[in-house]
Parts: structure tokens; sequence; C-alpha cells
């Protein structure tokens, strides 16, 4: 049916425009650094407007689409061989009218965030503020649920100890295949989209 | 941030309590998780709720009509 195609398409481009503002909070947690992150949205857009017939209509598109970018994300560690872990939180932030107590504690916390693995980092980004459920985390970023929790749990409890100035817990990076650059980064491999 | 009264819960893997602080999604459960929340907001809410780039709209709107 051609017209049921037509709407289908429609759907799924205003549910691309819809994703947007998560995607960037992905691909800052992930690059940390803002023009990459603008890149790398641009880019996973590219791919999922490239690859939509294999969108099925009905499941998750939002994991769907976080896997995208974060398999191109993969791909360009893959192709530039480097780190990406810059401290790049707009200045913005900090220049608010908060207590100079919070701003210092703000900047405090992206200092951390950018010690954490970025599987951590963006485990907790997605979850936290992009409301996903494990489920849909575990989907999007090729995971058993379990681990999905974990990363979460872990990097909250590593933030807090660091925060606190409490006794650290592990967040060693993942080895095994690619673990030269994916273990730089903090990320896991995981078959692509 | 001193002040405040965390549970320090165990390892998820190795933990028997049906659901540990820390582990309910996106909701926060001790003050150190609503503190972390609100604060990533702050720190991540800005680049959220920038404009989107009016040639990745393009890129889009040029799609939806081949």
């Amino acid at each position: 049916m051609i017209g049921d195609d037509r709407v289908s398409q429609t759907i799924f481009h205003d549910q691309v425009i819809g994703i947007l503002p998560k995607l960037r909070v992905q691909a800052l947690a992930l690059t940390r650094n803002r023009a990459a992150a603008e890149d790398l949205v641009q880019d996973a857009v590219c791919n999922a407007l490239s690859a939509q017939d294999s969108f099925i209509p009905g499941t998750n598109f939002a994991a769907w689409m976080h896997r995208i970018l974060r398999n191109r994300f993969i791909s360009n560690l893959r192709k530039r061989r480097d780190t990406t872990d810059i401290e790049d939180v707009p200045s913005s932030v900090f220049a608010t009218e908060a207590p100079h107590e919070d701003r210092l504690a703000l900047k405090e916390l992206s200092s951390a965030m950018g010690r954490l693995p970025a599987d951590q980092r963006e485990a907790l980004v997605m979850v936290v503020l992009n409301g996903l459920s494990y489920e849909a985390l575990a989907e999007a970023t090729g995971c058993a649920v379990g681990t999905a929790k974990s990363r979460v749990f872990r990097a909250r409890r590593q933030l807090e100890a660091w925060l606190l100035g409490e006794p650290a817990t592990g967040t060693t990076a993942p080895r095994g295949r690619d673990a030269t650059i994916a273990g730089k980064a903090g990320i896991p491999m995981s078959a692509g989209v | 941030m001193k002040h405040l009264v965390m549970t320090r819960p165990n390892n998820p893997s190795t933990s028997t309590s049906p659901r540990l602080p820390g582990e309910s999604g996106g909701v926060p459960d001790t003050a150190f998780d609503l503190w972390l929340q609100r604060s990533l907001h702050q720190l991540f809410d800005t680049v959220a709720k920038e404009p989107i780039p009016e040639d990745l709209l393009r890129l889009i709107e040029q799609d939806r009509r081949k």
C-alpha cells in the first residue's frame, strides 16, 4: 500500500526530528566535545535516513536511533584512532545566577563525568536525562539488560565516590576486541546497525 | 555535598535485594542521586534545548519529500 508507506515515512521523519535533542545529549556524553557532537548527530541522521527501510514501525524507535548514533561514534573512533575525552561543557552553564558553591559543584561534576568510561557516562545520561528504560538502553547499546543496569549503577556510585571523597569503585575500561580504541573511550564494541 | 547521608549498596550483580538504591532507572532514590539528576539537567539541558541547525532540518525534510 503506497498510501500506508507514505504515512509511515512521514511518521519516521517526525520521529527523527523529535529525537534530535536526545541524540545531542547522547552525542555530547560520548564525545565530550560540542562540535564533534553536532557532527556525530548529523552523521547518525544521515545513516538513519539511509537505513530507514530497516526500521520496523511499532518497534522502539529511540533505541534504534540511539544505537545508530553509538555505532557511528565507534566507527569514527576506529577511523580516527584517537581518544575524545575532551572537557567541553559550555561555559554558559557555569555563568548562571546559581550560588558559587553550586557552580563549583557543577564544575566538579562535569570534570568527574569526563573521567567516567564513556559507556557508563552514556548509560547514565540516556537513563537519567533521556528517560530510556534499562531495556531500551540495552537494545540501544547492544548489551544485556543486567549490563545496562550495572553501567548506570556504577556510574552513579563512582561519581558519588569521587564527589564525596569516598572510596572509589572500579571503572576499568573494557578489554577484548578493538580494546585499544574502544578501551580508551570506555566503549565496548557491538554489532552495527 | 559532604553533609548528605548516602546509602552505599553492594554491587548489583551480587546483591540479593530486589531493588537497589540508584537502580530504579530515571527515578533517583538517594539524596546524591537527586542532586545528580538535577545537576546533569543543568549541564546538558542547555545543549539539548539549542535550536536544531537549519541544514540538518533541511536534510530531513528533503528526504521526506523524496
